[in-house]
Formats: structure tokens, C-alpha cells, sequence
């Protein structure tokens, strides 16, 4: 909200010449944020008045001509372009430093002497554009008779001396008082210690007889007062310019006396207002809830469609405005009219708000209804309305009483404050007599209760959704003494040892170990994709929670599973990558038929290489899902053939990983088809492990166990076999061949070729042998050698290098 | 004999001295002081000396021995060293040629800045808490003092959440804030309470480089007795001047947010320019950081904590947005992206 200095002026004291930038972090620190101080005055610097002495042809160019300028002091030799100019003239001359605006477009720049086809030209006459004032001629605006001297400041000139503050509407949400200059003055002589001068609408006088608009609230739910007067005598024409003035110093553009006043009040006091002609009114106000489907053209010319809960100012026949919204044309202020009603009501917040929603139409009016407004100002705001018109409007008169609808006005609020309270609050110790001081300096009055209690009258125009608990009060306190004068302590606490949160604890843990163990980069991808994705990934919309509103297609669903995303991350990245190791820990959710979906925290880990490598990437994942789980379990995990994998998953290149007999995860090759799909031209290779599973089991220590004394034998054991054995098996039968000496069987190669069968493969483990009591015998050992020989053959293998 | 010993050593001597390699020297001493050498052969005619010449030529020939055996070792030792000498200079190896590339992954910036705030807090005795992100519309806005009908919630465009409503809850929408974990975790703990929520959020917001539908926000929440403003802004002090390892001065501004009474703003001294003024803090000094305030009685009610015998306060700032100002990030949409040029930089 843009406030104009000089306005605020009209009711404190304030010096605006000497830095308005205090004034404006005054108030940030004490009462909402501003955003912007824009001196209007700075807009014409190094601009003054000029008189055009002498005008020469320029001698390389016919529509040109160099003047001589005095700009009071000096002459400034200026070429010019423009047709109107004439010697004795009066105009607005920009000197070197200025910021203009060519022929009014663009960002204003600033002004340097030149030379124009080869003459110096020092200066520039300017157009109305170019200075930013409005003007009815085409060339150079024409001072002359307007009663200024050569050298004169253009600001003074145009009346520009305001400083214009721009407070962030946002920190005023729960101020509906700050919404109009009379408020911010209140505010700021609070906080300045300065004495508000008051409104003094004494001197409006109704007459105690005469027309009166008769008005009809029928919800006063919707509408708790409404306040009406005629007014007649009127005559329809452009505002006085101290009226235009403030009002464009602000924002508003004006556009005649009657709807600027309403304007003006409305700036002034927060109070929106409508004027009706009256002669388009029949019968009297109604205020009613619109009828299913009524319409209405409201004063920006489009046609809405109502709906029950929105409230209307109606008269017998029709609609003429959406209640606190916006009025319509078919009763507006024209030049023609005469005789008006002026509205000033106070409508429901919330309501206001939910039909301006449902309409989608904001206006400085909704904004300001939507804050809760004090139903006192109505009245308030008619009178000062009044008082405006029968001033710009000399014709004017008040036809009679003004009405008043309403079903009585809330009762004033008291709230006890207990001041050791504040104190405590603040951590700084405040006395009654201080808070007594500091409240009453905002208009609330206080009464000593006991020595530490004061009781507290809010004033009307803070009590409607604003302050209304004793914490209100301690915030009213706590700004007027100044958070800056509040030193920071650290709080007087006992020690503890906040509890652990396992999960985060082991987040960072593992990434950790992925990031500088395994060498696989985080990332971070959205908790959304779309229907594309999904299709793409072969994954069905089920189980999916799906967003109402979405900025883009593929933000649509809440995701189940990390893959989809990370395949994006594998397909972008290889253009510029050959061999990719990502990692994520993330959230996925799901549709379990409860209100809340399930969330839970997962792994995802994506391995990618562009070159054709010896081995399947698989088995690059499968190892470190191993080394990594027996790093995070402290023992090891099961890692077996998945008959149920995932549709993104190559159906037959996937493991279930399992701890304590419950699967955590998936290690696979990504399905071919989804390859393809996602345009990803490199062998790729994935894992998903569940990490809030992971964090459910009790967590272990490694348990020792004892270094073997005596040396243990290796033997190697050469099979060949069907291709489709699994390995899984072979070591199971070679376990089995004596599962106390045997500690470890491990493979140490593969081979498919030509030196064995087709559909065969050579397989070689290495095994360990050894008793943690003696050393083992040559006899012992040929046994067990022949039972693991025994045991390979039963399962089709043939035994090499015997 | 004698003669033979003295002139077998003189000449022994003096080939070691001339010698200039290991291996050289190795038969040298083979064969001088070997088993079959020299100095064996000249001993062994002892045998046949006479008894009172017996003992003095033998002790002479220990002498001997000893001594050439000290001098070959002597000799060695010096070897050897001019040996590694010699090898300590090469100037065909090259430093400058790269080794083996060892791979090395990356953190995301966003999971270092997380984890730096939570052990900040953790020190002074703040626990983590978790909170879904998928939430109620009761716990996102109601729970917190934000009524339907509220401006407040214009200032966070919300994403619902399709076909989900309950009487209790309302709508489902995904948090705008970590707020929710508020009154979630004063339910399930009651008071006293030191927590912080670090998480994910999701504002309903067109995306730009300063803007995006995901980041991550911190909650902090200290109710106990006598809990006032000015703790609040010590440990934010203590947390900031922790966070960027040099002292930092804050700046309280009111504000406003409905689940906070009174509501503050919290502004930072410019990291930039030291509070002089710069484009980073728009020529303030300062740089609008953190929303905190006294928790508002209506949410400690929400909560089931009395708040005549409770009090504290609770704050919410931007992860995102402090890992950027910290890495000097311009564009948010990078943290999310997943571009591997981008994260490998840190």
C-alpha cells in the first residue's frame, strides 16, 4: 500500500524534508515492513523552469533549431525539435544529470550535453511525457502565465515535493486499521511520541429532516451495518487538483469529483465507499443474498454470474453492486448526475473473501472488507465523505438524516494484562506504568486492577480480529519498546540430551558412505511426476495420490517409487557423462485406503555406463547393496532371485534383498523396454531399498569372532555346467559337502566360449577350509574335495582337471 | 707369515677402496675374506707353525679378518648409500602426469546445509522431528490459527490433494510449511518441547529461478516456563554466528504470521558487505532470513498444552534459500534438477 508523506501530514507533525528513510525503517522496526521510499520531488532533479531568449536555425538540419535558454543564472544553448517553441517562452527544461524519459517510452535515462548534427546542445526542452506530467498539447509543455520564474525547480512547479511510502501489504493482514492514511498517522504518532492530530468532523451537519435513503438488510449475518445518506445538488466534474494530486501520488488514477472522493475517503480512512446515482435507484436498498444464477455487469463492463452465498446491493428491480466487491454500471456516477446516495457499510470478512475468490475478482475494496473492519468507522467515513463533497461540490446539500441499519455495535472489548507476564515474555522487565504509558499512546485505555493487572479497553478499530488476548497486548508492548532494545540472552535450561532421531541420524550416515565409499553423487528430484513418466516406466496409476491442481503434466501424480525420476536424471546426464552414479533419498506415497496415504523414505540408486563393459551393471549394484547393507546391518543380508519384480524392472535380471527374513529391496537391470522408453542408450542397472524398513530393525554391533590359530588349505574347484544353474546353487552344494570346515566358498570366475559346450558354462570357486582347533590332515582334505566333486556332479556338472 | 697378513690386508684395503659397486665388492670380499679366500688359505698353514708362534699369528689373523670384514661392511654401508643417491635423483618421473582416476561421489548441498543446522540445534539440546508431507488441512493451516476465510492463507498458494476430504481434517493438501509438525509433535510429547523440523515443503507457485513448488524450510519450537523473546533471539544469534563461522547480528521487525503472538521478523547483517549496503541485501545492511514469534495460546491449545502454565516460541526459515545465499546459487530450480554439473561442484 502506497502512502503519500504530505497526506500523513494532514495529522502529524512529521519533518519530510530530513530523510524520510528514518521515518521509513522507523516503522519497519515498529509497525510493518516498508518496502519502498520514492521521493517525487527526486524525479525532477536538475529540472527547472527555462526561458527560451533567442531561437536560431540549426545549420545542417531543417527541423532543428538551437535556442538559447536562461535557467536563471545562465544560458544554456539547447537544440529542440519540437514546432511549438517560440523566444519568451516558459518550459520545463531537463539540465545535464537529469532522468528522462524519450518522447515518454522506456526507463527514464540521463541526460548529457551532446551534439545534435555537430551543435552542442546543453540541455533538453521537454515534452509533458518526458517529465512524467500530464499535458493537452503535442511539443513542449508551455509554463508561460502559469506564474513561475526562469529557474524555478520543476518540483515545485508541479507540486511534486511528496514522498510516497510503499508498505508490504502482506505485514498489514491483520491490521485493518493501517489501511488508510488517518491510521498509518495514528500509528506513526505512537511511535514517534508526536501528538494525532484528530479528524474533526463536527462540522458536518445533517439536517434533522428531509430525504433519507431507505435501506433494507436482510442478512445482517452478511452485513452488520450499513450506513446511507442523499445528497443532492450535485454537479459532475473533473476533482480540484490538491484532490488529483494525492490521489496519483498514491496509485489511483482519478476520474471525477464524486468517485475520486469516495476514493479519497477511502485512502484516507480504509473505509471503501459507493456512490449510487439515485435516480437509477427504484424503490429502495435492498441488501440480499443474490438469487441462483442472477446476474450482473459490474463497473469494469464484464458480466457475472451469481451464485446464493454472494451478497448484493439491490433495489426493487435489480442488482447494483456485489456488496464490498464492486458496483455496476447500471447505477454508476455519470455526468449527468445529480442526486447521489452514498453507501458506507461494514460487510463480512470471510464472506467477502469467498465471494471475491468464487468470482475472482480483487479489488482494493475486498482487500480491505476481508480485513475485518471496524463497523464505528462506517460512520466515520460518511461524514468525512460529506464533508469532502459539500467542499469540491459548492451546489451540494444534504437532503436529510442519514440512515443507519444495524442490529447494534459490538460492545467495547476489555482484556486483563498481567504485566509480569509481559515481562516474562519479553525478557525484559517492564512496569505497569511503563505499559500503561505505551498502550495508551495507541488509543487503548487502562485501568489500574491491582498492582500488577491493568484491565484494557481496546479502541474499536483494533478490536475486530486484531487484538482481542492479553498476548495481543504484549505484542503492542513488545514493538513500542522496541525489539532492538531487547538484548539476546540464551534461555536458562537444564541440560539434556535431545532424543535421537534414528532415521536422520542414519540419513546422513548413508549418504555418507554412498557419496565417499561407493562414489555415487546425490540428487534431489520432485515428490511428483506425470502420466507420462508413469507410462514410460510401465507403472499403473493405482495406489498414486494425484494432485487437483498442478502447474505441469509431469507434476500430476505424488510418486511410489524414486525410478522414474532418476531414469530422467540418467538420460539428461548422459549427454554429458559417460558413466553415471547417482543415489536418492527420498519420500515416495501411497494410496492405502486410509484418509493419510503411506509415506516412507527410500533409497534409489542408479548405475549407468555408456560403454559396453565385461559384466552387466547388475552385478556393479548387487556389490555395493552388499558391502553397503553390511556396512549399515552390521551383518550380512540375502540377496535372492525376485519372482516379483517391478514392472520397471528386467523380469529376470532382479534380486529381492532381504534382512531378517523381510524383503528391503530390489536390485535389477531397468526392463528394456523402459529403456527405450526413457531414450536411455547405456546399460543401466538400479536399486531401491526401503529406508524406513531399514531403520525398524534394532540396530547391531559387530560381533567378534575369534581369529583362527592354525592355518586353513584353499582349494579350487573347476565345474562346468548347464548355463541356467544358478550360482546360488553350486555353492550350496559345495557347502554342503561339510559345513563345519567349510568357511567360504567364493567364485572367482566365469566362462562361456568356445572351450566348452554350448549352454554351458565354466565356473571356478575357490574354497576355504578350516578348523579353528588344528590343522587339517591331506586326508581330510581329499575328502571333502571328493564329496564337493560328488556333490556338483549330482547336479549335472562335470568336474574339470581330474 | 706375518708378512703375508699385513701385505694381504694393505692390499685388501686398498681394493675396497677402489671398488665402486655392490656387486664388485661382494667378490671382493669372497674372495679375500671368503671361506675359500685368500685369508682362509694363508690361515690354514698356521697348523704347521710352531707352538709359541702358534697363538700370536692366529691372533693376528682374527685381527686381520676383523678388520677387513669391518672395512667391507664400512664399504658396503657407503654403497648402498650412494646407491639410493643416486636413485633419489630421476628426472624422468613425472609428477605432473595424472594417476588412475579415482571416482569420488557427492553430497547434495542441501543435505550438507541440513545436517549443519541439525547438529547446531542438536548441541544445544533440540531434537529432530519428522512430520509427513502430505498433510491435513487442519494441521497445515486450522491447528495453526489460519480459519478458512484467513488472507493469511493468500500467502501460501496451497496443492490439494484429489478426492481426499474428512470431516476432521479437511481437505488434504501437500504442507506449505513445517509448521503442521507443530502441533503434531506438541500432541504426542506435550511440554517442555526443543525440537526442529527440518523438511520438505510444496508451495502452489509458478516457477522461476528464485521460485519453485519444492524447498525445504526449518521449524524451530521452544516451549518451557519463562520463555520470552530474548531467548529467542539469542539462540538465533548463536545459531547464525555458528552457521557461518563469524559473528552475526540479528534485526526483530514486527510481523505477521497467525500461529505466533506477538509475530516477528527476523532480519540477518549482511554477509556480503557487513551491513554497509549492498545488492544482496537491496542496500538494507540487512537480510530477511526467519519468521518466528510466541506460540499463539490457540495453537499450544490445538496441541493440549495449557498455555497458562507454558510459554515459548517457534520459528520457520529457508533451507533452500541459506544454502543458496551460502553457495551463492541464482537459480533454485538447479537444487532439484538432478544435472550432475551441478552437484559434482560440491
Amino acid at each position: 500500500m502506497k502512502v503519500s508523506l504530505n497526506w500523513i501530514k494532514d495529522f502529524v507533525d512529521i519533518d519530510t524534508t530530513k530523510e524520510p528513510q528514518k521515518l521509513a525503517d522507523l516503522i519497519t522496526v515498529r509497525t510493518a515492513e516498508v518496502e519502498e521510499v520514492a521521493d517525487l520531488a527526486g524525479n525532477f532533479k536538475n529540472m527547472v523552469v527555462g526561458k527560451i531568449e533567442k531561437i536560431g536555425p540549426h545549420p545542417d538540419a531543417d527541423k532543428l533549431q538551437v535556442t538559447q535558454t536562461n535557467v536563471g543564472g545562465k544560458t544554456l544553448q539547447i537544440v529542440c525539435g519540437a514546432s511549438n517553441i517560440y523566444e519568451g517562452m516558459l518550459a520545463p527544461v531537463a539540465m545535464s544529470g537529469a532522468m528522462v524519459r524519450w518522447h515518454g517510452e522506456g526507463d527514464p535515462v540521463e541526460l548529457k550535453p551532446t551534439k545534435l548534427r555537430g551543435v552542442l546542445s546543453d540541455g533538453m526542452l521537454c515534452a509533458g511525457e518526458e517529465i512524467g506530467v500530464e499535458s493537452k498539447i503535442d511539443g513542449i509543455y508551455d509554463l508561460t502565465g502559469v506564474g513561475f520564474k526562469e529557474g524555478t525547480a520543476l518540483s515545485k512547479v508541479f507540486s511534486k515535493d511528496d514522498v510516497v511510502i510503499e508498505i508490504d501489504n502482506k505485514s498489514l493482514t491483520h491490521r485493518p486499521d493501517l489501511w488508510g492514511h488517518y491510521g498509518i498517522a495514528r500509528e506513526i504518532a505512537a511511535i514517534t511520541g508526536k501528538p494525532l492530530k484528530k479528524m474533526d468532523l463536527s462540522k458536518v451537519k445533517f439536517p434533522s429532516s428531509g430525504e433519507s435513503p431507505k435501506i433494507e438488510v436482510k442478512n445482517f449475518d452478511l452485513c452488520p451495518r450499513y450506513c446511507g445518506v442523499i445528497i443532492t445538488g450535485i454537479v459532475v466534474k473533473e476533482s480540484p487538483d490538491w484532490l488529483k494530486e494525492r490521489l496519483m501520488a498514491i496509485g489511483y488514477r482519478p476520474i471525477s469529483n464524486i468517485v475520486d472522493i469516495t476514493n479519497y475517503v477511502m485512502a484516507e480512512l480504509g473505509q471503501p465507499l459507493h456512490a449510487f446515482d439515485k435516480n437509477y435507484i427504484k424503490g429502495w436498498i435492498i441488501v440480499r443474498n443474490a438469487e441462483k444464477g442472477e446476474k450482473i455487469t459490474t463497473l469494469d463492463g464484464q458480466e457475472r454470474k451469481l451464485d446464493e452465498k454472494t451478497l448484493l446491493i439491490a433495489d426493487h428491480e435489480k442488482a447494483v453492486a456485489i456488496a464490498g466487491i464492486m458496483g455496476s454500471e447500471n447505477s454508476e456516477i455519470n455526468d449527468g448526475t445529480t442526486e447521489i446516495i452514498i453507501e458506507s457499510a461494514n460487510f463480512n470478512p470471510e464472506s467477502i473473501r469467498k465471494s471475491s475468490t468464487r468470482l475472482g475478482l480483487r479489488t482494493e475494496a475486498v482487500q480491505r472488507f476481508e480485513k475485518s473492519l471496524d463497523p464505528v468507522l462506517a460512520e466515520t467515513a460518511m461524514r468525512r465523505t460529506c464533508q469532502l463533497i459539500l467542499e469540491v461540490c459548492p451546489g451540494a446539500k444534504i437532503a436529510g438524516p442519514f440512515t443507519d441499519v444495524n442490529q447494534g455495535l459490538p460492545k467495547p472489548l476489555k482484556v486483563d494484562l498481567d504485566v509480569q507476564k509481559v515481562s516474562s515474555k519479553i525478557g525484559v522487565s517492564i512496569s505497569l506504568e511503563e505499559a500503561q504509558k505505551m498502550l495508551e499512546s495507541l488509543d487503548f485505555e487502562t485501568v489500574k486492577k491491582s498492582e500488577k493487572i491493568l484491565t484494557v479497553k481496546i479502541p474499536s478499530f483494533r478490536a475486530t480480529k486484531d487484538v482481542s488476548i492479553e498476548d495481543d497486548l504484549v505484542e503492542e508492548i513488545t514493538r513500542l519498546y522496541g525489539y532492538e532494545n531487547i538484548d539476546p540472552t540464551l534461555p536458562d535450561l537444564p541440560i539434556i540430551v535431545p532424543m535421537r532421531n534414528k532415521e536422520r541420524t542414519l540419513k546422513h550416515e548413508v549418504r555418507k558412505q554412498l557419496a565417499f565409499v561407493f562414489g555415487m553423487t546425490e540428487i534431489y528430484n520432485y515428490s511428483f511426476y506425470g502420466k507420462d513418466e508413469m507410462t514410460k516406466a510401465l507403472i499403473e496409476d493405482k495406489d498414486h495420490i494425484e494432485l487437483q491442481n498442478y502447474l505441469s503434466q509431469d507434476q500430476t501424480h505424488l510418486r511410489t517409487t524414486l525410478v522414474p525420476n532418476m531414469l530422467k536424471n540418467i538420460v539428461s546426464n548422459l549427454r554429458f557423462y559417460e558413466d553415471i552414479k547417482i543415489f536418492e533419498i527420498g519420500r515416495t506415497y501411497r494410496e492405502i485406503g486410509q484418509y493419510f496415504p503411506l509415506e516412507e523414505k527410500w533409497i534409489g540408486g542408479a548405475i549407468a555406463h555408456k560403454k559396453n563393459q565385461k559384466m552387466s551393471p547388475f552385478y556393479e549394484a548387487k556389490s555395493i547393496v552388499t558391502e553397503f547393507l553390511k556396512q549399515f546391518f552390521k551383518c550380512e543380508v540375502e540377496i535372492s532371485e525376485q519372482s516379483k519384480a517391478p514392472s520397471y524392472a528386467h523380469p529376470s535380471r532382479c534380486a529381492k534383498i532381504k534382512y531378517q527374513g523381510q524383503v528391503i529391496g530390489n536390485v535389477f537391470e531397468v526392463h528394456p523396454l523402459v529403456l527405450s522408453n526413457f531414450e536411455i542408450q547405456a546399460a543401466t542397472a538400479m536399486f531401491e531399498l526401503n529406508f524406513t524398513k531399514m531403520c525398524s530393525f534394532d540396530e547391531n554391533f559387530v560381533k567378534y569372532s575369534q581369529i583362527p590359530k592354525f592355518p586353513g588349505i584353499e582349494i579350487d574347484v573347476s565345474v562346468v555346467i548347464d548355463s541356467t544353474k544358478k550360482v546360488a546353487e553350486l555353492e550350496k552344494a559345495i557347502m554342503k559337502a561339510d559345513e563345519n570346515l567349510i568357511k567360504r566358498v567364493r567364485l572367482f570366475d566365469i566362462y562361456e566360449g568356445e572351450n566348452v559346450g554350448q549352454g554351458e558354462k565354466a565356473l571356478a570357486f575357490r574354497v576355504l577350509l578350516q578348523a579353528i582347533e588344528r590343522t587339517l590332515t591331506d586326508e581330510e582334505m581329499a575328502k571333502i574335495q571328493q564329496k564337493i566333486f560328488a556333490n556338483l556332479q549330482k547336479l549335472g556338472g562335470t568336474i574339470r582337471g581330474i | 707369515m706375518e708378512k703375508q697378513l699385513n701385505l694381504l690386508k694393505v692390499q685388501c684395503l686398498e681394493s675396497i677402496s677402489k671398488i665402486n659397486n655392490l656387486h664388485d665388492l661382494q667378490e671382493l670380499e669372497v674372495r679375500y675374506v671368503g671361506r675359500k679366500g685368500e685369508l682362509t688359505m694363508i690361515l690354514r698353514g698356521v697348523k704347521d707353525l710352531s707352538a709359541d708362534q702358534r697363538p700370536l699369528i692366529g691372533q693376528l689373523g682374527n685381527q686381520v679378518k676383523n678388520e677387513l670384514d669391518a672395512a667391507f661392511a664400512a664399504r658396503k654401508l657407503d654403497l648402498e648409500k650412494q646407491d639410493i643417491a643416486k636413485k633419489l635423483h630421476d628426472p624422468m618421473f613425472d609428477v605432473t602426469a595424472p594417476g588412475p582416476e579415482i571416482g569420488r561421489g557427492h553430497i547434495h548441498p542441501l543435505s550438507q546445509v541440513q545436517q549443519e543446522v541439525e547438529e547446531i540445534f542438536n548441541s544445544m539440546g533440540f531434537a529432530v522431528m519428522d512430520g509427513p508431507e502430505v498433510e491435513s488441512e487442519y494441521y497445515n493451516f486450522e491447528g495453526l490459527n489460519i480459519p478458512g476465510w484467513h488472507p493469511a492463507r493468500d500467502m501460501q498458494d496451497t496443492f490439494f490433494i484429489k478426492g481426499k476430504e474428512d470431516k476432521k481434517h479437511g481437505r488434504m493438501v501437500l504442507r506449505t510449511h513445517t509448521s503442521p509438525v507443530q502441533v503434531r509433535t506438541m500432541e504426542k510429547f506435550g511440554a517442555p518441547l526443543r525440537v526442529i523440523v527440518p523438511g520438505r515443503t510444496f508451495r502452489y507457485e509458478a516457477t522461476d529461478a528464485s521460485h519453485d513448488t519444492t524447498f525445504y524450510q526449518v521449524e524451530g519450537l521452544l516451549i518451557d516456563k519463562d520463555i520470552s523473546i530474548s531467548h529467542l533471539k539469542g539462540v538465533i544469534k548463536e545459531f547464525l554466528t555458528r552457521l557461518f563461522k563469524k559473528e552475526v547480528s540479528v534485526r526483530f521487525r514486527p510481523g505477521y504470521f497467525p500461529f505466533v503472538e506477538p509475530g516477528l521478523e527476523v532480519d540477518f547483517s549482511c554477509l556480503i558487505c557487513g551491513g554497509k549496503g549492498c545488492r544482496v541485501c537491496k542496500h538494507t545492511g540487512w537480510v530477511e532470513f526467519l519468521g518466528a514469534g510466541m506460540v499463539h495460546e490457540n495453537v499450544l491449545k490445538a496441541g493440549g498444552i495449557d498455555p497458562k502454565e507454558w510459554q515459548g516460541w517457534a520459528f520457520g526459515f529457508g533451507l533452500t534459500r541459506l544454502a543458496m545465499m551460502r553457495h551463492g546459487i541464482d537459480d533454485i530450480r538447479l537444487l532439484s534438477g538432478g544435472d550432475l554439473r551441478f552437484i559434482n561442484q560440491f
